[in-house]
C-alpha cells in the first residue's frame, strides 16, 4: 500500500516536498517511522535522578526531633516538634517540605534511612565519585553506574537514546558511558529540530517502486532510520511542549527542569533515564558549613515543591506508575554543629524515592545517633542496595554486571 | 551525475572483496572505474576533512596517485603553518585551559595544509585515549598531543615507546606514582590492553608482571622520573619471557606479538577504509606482515589510500562521520572560519569531546555516533553554522563560494553545492528539492544557505 504509506509518513514526519515526488517509500523506513510513532511503552519504566551536590544534611531533612542526641548537638539549627511536619513520634520532615510530607501520606514517597557505604570518604570529590560510579574501591572506574545502564540499554538496542541529562551544569559522571552517547540538554526544546530539513531524512523512493528493496548500504539505512525517528521524536516533543500543564510548576530552576522532563516523558520518545540536579556544580549548595538554616531551607523547599509538582503532573497524566524519582547526595553532615551555625562533612543520610509503584513509608530504622561515624551518622544500608533494586526491579537490568558485585536489592516496590 | 548508482549497486551485490593481491594493488582508473569527482571527494573526506572546490578540481586533473602524493607530502609550507600553530598551542597550554587547546586543535584541523596528519593524530588520540578529565593539566596534554602529531605517520613502535613514558599518559592511567609496594594495575592494563594487545590480550598474571615492571615510574614537576628504589628489580615472567624487566622491555616483548600489528592494522582499516563489515583475516594479512616488520604507519596508511579497495564500493561511504568530521565537512569545503571554542562544545555534545575520550577504549565510532538525539543535534549544528544563530555569529556564505567559482547564478548554485558537498552523488529527489529551493524568490544568499543546510542534513552526508 504505497499510497497509505506515503500518507502515513507525511503525517509522521511533517512531510517534505521530496515525499510528494516519491511513488513509494522503502518498507524499512516506514517501519522505523511507525515504530517511533507508536511504541509499546506501557511497561517501559522511567528513572529520574536528582543529584543534591554538597552533602545534604539528612538530620535536618528527615528530622529526629525527639532524639536527645540530636537535640543536644544542634544549638542553632535544631528543629523541634513544633517546627517539623511529623511522620511519627520520632521523625518529621523539615518544615519547608510540605509536598514531601503530603506525598509520604499518600504512599508515593519512600524514605530510605541511614544510607551510606563502609569507610566513608569525606572529600566531596571522592565521595561524589563513589556515589556516581558505585565503586568505592576503584577511583579509576571508567563509567558511572547509570552510564553503565545506558550502555546496556544501547547495546541491547532497547533504546537509541537511553539516558539524558537535563540541567545547566557539566554532565555528572553518573551518566558517563563507554559507548552510549548521553546528551546534555537544558530543556525539552533542546531535544527538538530547530528547522526540519526539507528532505526530512527520507531517501528517494523513485528507484525502488514496488517490492524490491532499495540497494542501500546498511550504514546508510542506519542513518535513515535515525533521521526518520528524529523527525518523529522532535514533533512529539514539540506537541508535549505545546500541551497545557496539568499543574502549576513553581518558578524555580529545579521545577522548570522537572517540567521539561515531564514533557519528555509525556512525549514518549523512549528515554529511560533522566538525570538532573539541585545545588549546582560540585561542591555545591548543600555544603552548608556556615549559616545553614536559611540556605538549607530554601534548597529543601525547592526540592519539595518542584518534585511535588512533577509527581502531581505525572499522576494526573496517568504516567506516574511508570516513573520513579530518586535523590542522592555524596554524604550527610555531622551530628554536631561546628560553631559557625553550620555543619561539616558527615557520612550516612536518607535517600528519597517517589513514584506510583512504591511501597512508600520508611525503609530501615533511624540510625542510632549515640554511635556516630567520623562525626556523622553511621550507615546501616549500603547505597548499592538501593541501586540494585532500581536496576533489577525497576529498569529490568542486571545489577550485578553494572555494579560489579552482588547487592541484595531493598524491597521498595509494590507488586 | 550518471555514475552515482553504480557504487551502491555494486556494494549491495558484491561481498567483501577478499582477494588481497587485488585489494592492495594501487588503483588505476579505467573505463569501468573512471577517476571522477565522486572518488576525489571520497579521498578528501578520508585523508582529510573534506575537499574545497579547488582541491577537488585539481584532484580530478591530477588523478588518484598524484592526489595521494600531495596529501601525504603537501607542497605548501607546512613548516610555517606548524610554527604558527605551535606557538598558539603552547600559549593555550600555558593559560592552563584545555578548552583553549581543544579550540586550537579544531582550528588547526580546519586550516591545515596537511589534513592527513591531523586525521591520524585524531586516530592516535582515540587509541592512546587518556583524558584531560583525569590529567587536569593542559601543559601535559599539550605535550602528549604534540607527541601524537609527531608520530602520527611515523613508526608505531617508537610512538609506543615514548608515549608510555609521557607524563600525561602516566597521570591519565593512574601510574604517576608507581611504587614498588603498590604497582599500578591500571597503567599496565592500558599498556598491554588497549594500547597494544587489546582487552583480554594477555593473562592476569602477565598483567601483574607488567605492572611490577613499571614500578619506579613517577611524574614529578610535570616530568617523567625513574626512581630506582621504588622499582621492583626482581625477575618477571611476561608473555613467557623471564627477566628483570622494565617498561621498555615490556614494550619490546609485546611488540613481537603479531596480535599487536593485527590490531593496529584492523583499527586503521576501520578508520580509513570501512566500518561496515569486519574484514576477513586474509585480506589484512599482507598489511599485517608488512607492518609488523617495522611498524611504519606512514607506509601502511599510504598502501591503504592508494589501493583498489579504498576506491571500491567496499569502502565508498562505508564509514560514518564523527562529529568533528561532520562539522569540518561543512566548513572546509566552504573555506569558512568559525569560533572553534564553540564548535568544540558542539562536538562534545554530539559525543566527541576532544581531549576527553570517554574511556581508555577511546570512541566507539561507527553506528554509535548516530542516534535520534545526535542527528537532531547535528541538524541543529548545521543550521547554526550555515544560517547563524547560537554561538556562531557569522554564518558561512555558500553563495560567495559558488560565485567565486562562477556558479553564482540562480540555477547553478544548488547543483554546485550538491557537487561540492556530495559530488553530485545524492538521491534524485534531493537534487530537485535543492534546485527548487534555490530558485524560489527571496534573498539569494539565504536561499543558498538553506540549500546547503538541506544538503548537509541528507543521510548521505553523514557518511564518510
Amino acid at each position: 500500500m504505497p499510497a497509505n504509506r506515503r500518507d502515513f509518513l507525511r503525517r509522521a514526519l511533517g512531510a517534505s516536498t521530496l515525499l510528494g515526488m516519491s511513488p513509494t517509500i522503502p518498507e524499512f523506513l516506514c517501519r522505523a517511522a511507525q515504530a517511533a510513532e507508536s511504541r509499546p511503552s506501557d511497561d517501559e519504566t522511567v528513572l529520574v535522578v536528582i543529584q543534591l551536590a554538597g552533602g545534604n544534611d539528612g538530620l535536618n531533612t528527615v528530622v529526629p526531633y525527639a532524639d536527645d542526641h540530636y537535640a543536644r548537638s544542634r544549638h542553632t539549627l535544631r528543629l523541634t516538634a513544633k517546627d517539623v511536619l511529623k511522620i511519627d513520634g520520632l521523625l518529621g520532615f523539615h518544615p519547608g517540605m510540605a509536598a514531601f510530607a503530603r506525598l509520604f501520606q499518600e504512599g508515593r514517597l519512600t524514605v530510605v534511612q541511614g544510607v551510606g557505604y563502609p569507610h566513608p570518604d569525606q572529600s566531596h570529590e571522592r565521595s561524589m565519585r563513589i556515589w556516581q560510579t558505585a565503586r568505592p574501591g576503584d577511583p579509576n572506574a571508567q563509567t558511572g553506574w547509570l552510564g553503565g545502564a545506558a550502555d546496556v540499554l544501547w547495546r541491547s538496542a532497547q533504546a537509541d537514546v537511553p539516558a539524558v541529562f537535563v540541567g545547566r551544569i557539566a554532565q555528572p559522571f553518573t551518566l558517563h558511558a563507554r559507548t552510549a552517547i548521553v546528551p546534555s540538554v537544558r530543556d525539552a526544546e533542546d531535544c527538538t529540530l530547530r528547522v526540519v530539513p526539507r528532505d526530512a531524512g527520507v531517501p528517494p523512493a523513485a528507484k525502488c517502486a514496488g517490492e524490491t528493496p532499495a540497494p542501500q548500504s546498511t550504514l546508510l539505512e542506519h542513518v535513515q532510520r535515525a533521521a526518520a525517528a528524529a523527525c518523529v521524536a522532535s514533533r512529539k516533543i514539540q506537541q508535549a511542549i505545546a500541551a497545557p500543564a496539568a499543574v502549576e510548576y513553581p518558578p524555580l530552576p529545579l521545577s522548570e527542569t522537572l517540567h521539561s522532563i515531564a514533557r519528555l516523558i509525556r512525549a514518549d520518545v523512549g528515554i529511560r533515564i533522566y538525570h538532573t540536579e539541585l545545588g549546582g556544580e560540585p561542591p555545591g549548595g548543600f555544603d552548608t558549613h556556615a549559616n545553614q538554616r536559611d540556605n538549607h531551607a530554601s534548597l529543601l523547599r525547592q526540592l519539595s515543591q518542584s518534585a511535588g509538582a512533577f509527581i502531581d503532573d505525572l499522576r494526573r497524566g496517568g504516567l506516574l506508575d511508570r516513573v520513579l524519582l530518586m535523590t542522592f547526595s555524596e554524604f550527610g553532615r555531622t551530628l554536631s554543629e561546628n560553631g559557625r551555625r553550620g555543619t561539616d562533612h558527615g557520612s550516612a543520610a536518607p535517600m528519597f524515592l517517589a513514584g506510583g509503584k512504591l511501597r512508600g513509608g520508611l525503609v530501615g530504622p533511624h540510625p542510632d545517633l549515640s554511635q556516630t561515624e567520623q562525626g556523622g551518622v553511621r550507615h546501616h544500608t549500603d547505597f548499592r542496595r538501593v541501586y540494585a533494586a532500581i536496576l533489577d526491579r525497576w529498569l529490568g537490568l542486571d545489577s550485578r554486571a553494572i555494579l560489579g558485585g552482588e547487592f541484595p536489592p531493598l524491597e521498595l516496590f509494590s507488586r | 551525475m550518471k555514475e552515482k548508482n553504480t557504487a551502491t549497486a555494486e556494494s549491495a551485490a558484491g561481498r567483501q572483496p577478499c582477494d588481497p593481491s587485488w585489494a592492495w594493488a594501487p588503483f588505476v582508473p579505467d573505463a569501468r572505474r573512471p577517476w571522477d569527482l565522486r572518488l576525489a571527494g571520497h579521498l578528501y573526506r578520508r585523508a582529510g576533512f573534506g575537499g574545497t572546490w579547488a582541491e577537488l578540481r585539481q584532484s580530478l586533473a591530477d588523478g588518484p596517485q598524484k592526489s595521494i602524493d600531495k596529501l601525504l607530502r603537501p607542497a605548501s609550507d607546512v613548516a610555517a603553518f606548524e610554527q604558527k600553530f605551535a606557538a598558539a598551542d603552547a600559549q593555550a597550554a600555558r593559560s592552563g585551559s584545555a578548552e583553549g587547546l581543544r579550540a586550537w586543535w579544531l582550528l588547526r584541523m580546519l586550516e591545515t595544509p596537511h589534513p592527513l596528519l591531523e586525521k591520524l593524530t585524531l586516530f592516535w588520540h582515540g587509541h592512546f585515549a587518556v583524558t584531560q578529565a583525569r590529567i587536569q593539566n593542559a601543559q601535559l596534554v599539550h605535550r602528549y598531543l604534540k607527541l601524537l602529531r609527531a608520530g602520527a605517520l611515523g613508526r608505531f613502535d617508537r610512538l609506543l615507546e615514548t608515549i608510555v613514558c609521557e607524563p600525561a599518559v602516566l597521570v591519565g592511567l593512574d601510574g604517576a606514582a608507581n611504587r614498588r609496594a603498590t604497582p599500578s594495575r591500571s597503567y599496565a592494563a592500558g599498556l598491554v590492553g588497549p594500547f597494544t594487545l587489546g582487552d583480554g590480550g594477555c593473562s592476569d598474571h602477565d598483567l601483574a608482571e607488567a605492572a611490577r615492571a613499571a614500578t619506579g615510574q613517577f611524574v614529578r614537576q610535570d616530568e617523567f622520573l625513574f626512581v630506582q628504589r621504588e622499582h621492583d628489580p626482581g625477575v618477571k615472567r611476561f608473555l613467557g619471557e623471564e627477566g628483570p624487566w622494565k617498561t621498555a622491555d615490556i614494550v619490546r616483548i609485546v611488540l613481537r606479538r603479531p596480535a599487536v600489528a593485527r590490531r593496529i592494522v584492523g583499527k586503521l582499516y576501520r578508520w580509513l577504509v570501512s566500518e561496515a563489515e569486519p574484514p576477513c583475516d586474509a585480506l589484512l594479512e599482507p598489511l599485517v606482515a608488512s607492518f609488523s616488520r617495522d611498524y611504519d604507519t606512514g607506509r601502511l596508511v599510504e598502501t591503504m589510500l592508494r589501493s583498489n579497495l579504498f576506491f571500491s564500493p567496499a569502502a565508498y561511504r562505508q564509514r560514518i562521520k564523527g562529529p568533528v568530521e561532520f562539522a569540518l565537512g561543512i566548513l572546509r569545503p566552504l573555506e569558512a572560519l568559525v569560533a572553534t571554542a564553540a564548535l568544540a562544545e558542539h562536538a562534545a555534545a554530539l559525543g566527541q569531546n576532544l581531549l576527553h575520550p570517554p574511556t581508555i577504549h577511546g570512541w566507539e565510532g561507527g553506528r554509535a555516533w548516530i542516534t535520534r538525539a545526535t542527528l537532531t543535534g547535528r541538524t541543529n549544528l548545521a543550521h547554526a553554522l550555515l544560517c547563524g544563530g547560537g554561538a556562531f555569529a557569522e554564518p558561512a556564505d555558500p553563495l560567495a563560494v559558488a560565485q567565486e567559482h562562477g556558479r553564482g547564478e540562480l540555477a547553478a548554485t544548488g547543483p554546485f553545492l550538491l557537487d561540492l558537498f556530495l559530488q553530485g552523488d545524492a538521491p534524485q529527489g534531493a537534487a530537485a528539492v535543492v534546485a527548487k529551493g534555490v530558485s524560489q524568490p527571496g534573498d539569494p544568499r539565504q536561499q543558498a544557505r538553506r540549500a546547503a543546510f538541506d544538503i548537509v542534513t541528507l543521510p548521505e552526508f553523514q557518511l564518510c
